[in-house]
């Protein structure tokens, strides 16, 4: 479903280049769900969203249901990211002057709320637990509804894959537990997910997990001296399992 | 949720920036609206005023005995009646001057003294120009008395004076004026003909320089360039004071309307542009979420602009009502004499609700530009 080849991605500063991607090769397939874990960073939300093709890399190659995305228009990229791929941020990101039900409904491709069984977003609602908070702002939610919102407004299109940045970086327990439960039912009805996270509370859910340290990939933890600043070489990179 | 919904919802929502920026349009429309208004009125002032200050061109015969000129008050020599139509026919004539009337001067018996008799013709103006002409409309058989004349005769309005061997009656006694009108009495041009044995003559053509010339482009001069290939038999005299207090009016209005209305354009597009450069730099997150989840930059982008042009409609119906309200409070007590002429425009509703909403997108554009063309991830990071 998604292949990354040799992903690179530098920033300048003040200070000089960084490479916040330093050639990551990454293969996921369909019904995977992955965690990619690392140091604040690391690159790894850099990773995240060049896959959900919102961050063109410096170099390399990512293919997205056999189609390298980056490589499309800009417009077509939109449609494919808007009917495909699901995001939930670490930060809500929700829309302030919409209400829940409209922020769900945003998640749709545009154009398509009007064929959409309203019944879907009730259930989405319900089963998320925000039946009673459909007509209200997010200014007036905890941070548990919102990222619920969040969550239900990448899920109410079905997407083929749903990348979750620090998904319950904002949360308490009970609510990071409810989110993973949720990525987890998306999961065993056939979905894939990846999520970046420095946690340990996505441990039960992952078919795989990767550390990420340096701009790169790797299936081990990094040993507790490894840097966080580029120019780390050691670690080799990985493909994912077939 | 359509467009417009997704639009009306935000503005509601930023409610603070949105009430400024139609504020700010509102007031800049007010002002262009009050200007342009009392600017319109200030024009029609001026030119009432000049009005009434009289003619300031003269042309006389050019084989006028000039010493007899300046010591009489008119000129010794005639010219046919038709010279004031052939002057009024030549193309360009009306770009120089206005309000032609023919006249002829000259010195009568009345009672035991002589007086200034002057006829007064038909007064051409210029296509465009008012109807109403200038100076006195005398009809045949009726005289308009200096006072002067009027306290010596002990004649008033209604009562009969005796000029020649006609009788004429008297339309009416002018004001006390302390100039050489005192002892001047005016009939209409083809009785003074008749009284001074010169049908069908005249001695002069009063006329007014055009306000759509200034004093640097010389009317004086395109007028005696027009007479010099038309009418080589007349000469034109200006009184100068009169002409530089005309220009000087006219400039000063035009001077006033130009510093003031980009003024006030570059005030509201520099606001306007302030508030949507905060507008958008609030919405980056938005923005990048809206690019996250598919929609194209136009239709972000038409956001902000739809959202301009709403500005700019309702700023330039407020705003209209608003400048209509201060030019028809303050008008009428700076531009006394044609005050009842400050009217309500709705020419200038239209061009406001036309201009208004271009102007703000215009000033919206490049905000606007900056903001969808930044890659979605550019905001959405959290790292």
């Amino acid at each position: 479903m998604l292949l990354c080849e040799q992903l690179e991605r530098r920033f300048g500063g003040p200070a000089g280049e960084v490479a916040a991607l330093a050639g990551v090769s990454l293969r996921i397939d369909r019904g995977e769900f992955v965690v990619i874990k690392g140091p604040s960073g690391c690159g790894k939300s850099t990773l995240l969203l060049t896959m959900g093709g919102m961050q063109r890399p410096s170099r390399g190659n990512l293919l997205f249901l056999d189609q390298n995305l980056y490589e499309m228009p800009a417009a077509r990229r939109n449609r494919v990211r808007s009917k495909h791929i699901g995001f939930v941020f670490q930060l809500f990101h929700l829309i302030p002057y919409l209400t829940v039900r409209e922020n769900i409904l945003a998640g749709l491709p545009p154009g398509d709320s009007s064929r959409l069984p309203l019944e879907r977003v009730d259930d989405l609602m319900s089963e998320l637990g925000l039946g009673h908070r459909a007509l209200h702002k997010p200014g007036s939610l905890s941070a548990g509804e919102r990222q619920r919102t969040a969550l239900a407004r990448a899920l109410i299109k079905k997407p083929d894959v749903i990348l979750a940045d620090e998904p319950t970086g904002n949360l308490d327990p009970v609510n990071a537990a409810y989110v993973f439960r949720f990525l987890g039912e998306y999961h065993r009805s056939g979905g894939t997910v990846v999520v970046v996270t420095h946690g340990q509370d996505a441990a039960g859910y992952a078919s795989r997990t990767l550390h990420m340290a340096s701009g790169r990939l790797s299936a081990d933890p990094p040993p507790p001296e490894t840097s966080t600043t580029s120019g780390h070489d050691s670690t080799p990179t990985i493909a994912a399992k077939g | 949720m359509t467009w417009i919904q997704l639009l009306l919802r935000e503005a509601c929502h930023h409610w603070v920036n949105t009430l400024l920026g139609g504020f700010g349009l509102a007031i800049a429309v007010a002002l262009l609206v009050a200007v342009q208004m009392t600017t319109e009125a200030a024009e029609r002032e001026t030119r009432r005023v000049m009005r009434d200050l009289g003619f300031n061109l003269r042309i006389i015969p050019r084989e006028t005995d000039m010493d007899h000129f300046w010591d009489h008050g008119f000129s010794d020599q005639t010219m046919s009646e038709d010279t004031t139509r052939k002057l009024a026919a030549q193309h360009g004539s009306f770009l120089s001057f206005n309000h032609l009337t023919p006249t002829l001067e000259g010195r009568i018996q009345a009672g035991d003294r002589p007086v200034l008799l002057t006829g007064v013709g038909e007064t051409l103006v210029g296509p465009g120009e008012a109807k109403q002409p200038m100076g006195l409309r005398i009809k045949p058989g009726q005289v308009i008395l200096g006072s002067g004349v009027a306290a010596r005769l002990k004649v008033k309005r209604g009562g009969l004076i005796r000029l020649g061997q006609r009788d004429f009656t008297v339309d009416r006694v002018l004001a006390e004026s302390g100039t050489d009108d005192e002892v001047r009495i005016y009939g209409a041009l083809a009785d003074v003909q008749s009284l001074l044995g010169t049908p069908g003559r005249i001695n002069e053509i009063k006329a007014v320089d055009c306000l759509c010339l200034t004093a640097d482009q010389d009317p004086l001069g395109k007028l005696r360039e027009i007479l010099e290939k038309t009418l080589p038999e007349a000469r034109v005299l200006q009184l100068r004071t009169m002409a530089d207090a005309r220009a000087k009016q006219r400039q000063s209005a035009e001077r006033y309307s130009e510093f003031a209305v980009p003024l006030v354009l570059l005030v509201g597009a520099g606001w306007l542009a302030l508030l949507t450069w905060l507008n958008v730099r609030e919405r980056r997150v938005e923005i990048g979420l809206w690019r996250a989840l598919g929609h194209s930059s136009s239709r972000i982008a038409a956001l902000f602009l739809g959202k301009a042009v709403l500005l700019g409609l309702a700023g330039a119906a407020a705003g209209f009502a608003l400048g209509t309200w201060i030019a028809l409070e303050a008008g009428p007590g700076i531009f006394q004499v044609t005050a009842k002429s400050l009217s309500m425009d709705p020419t200038l509703l239209l061009w406001s609700m036309l201009l208004a909403p271009a102007f703000a997108a215009l000033s919206t554009v490049l905000p606007t530009l900056g903001a969808v063309s930044q890659e979605p991830a550019d905001t959405l990071r959290a790292d």
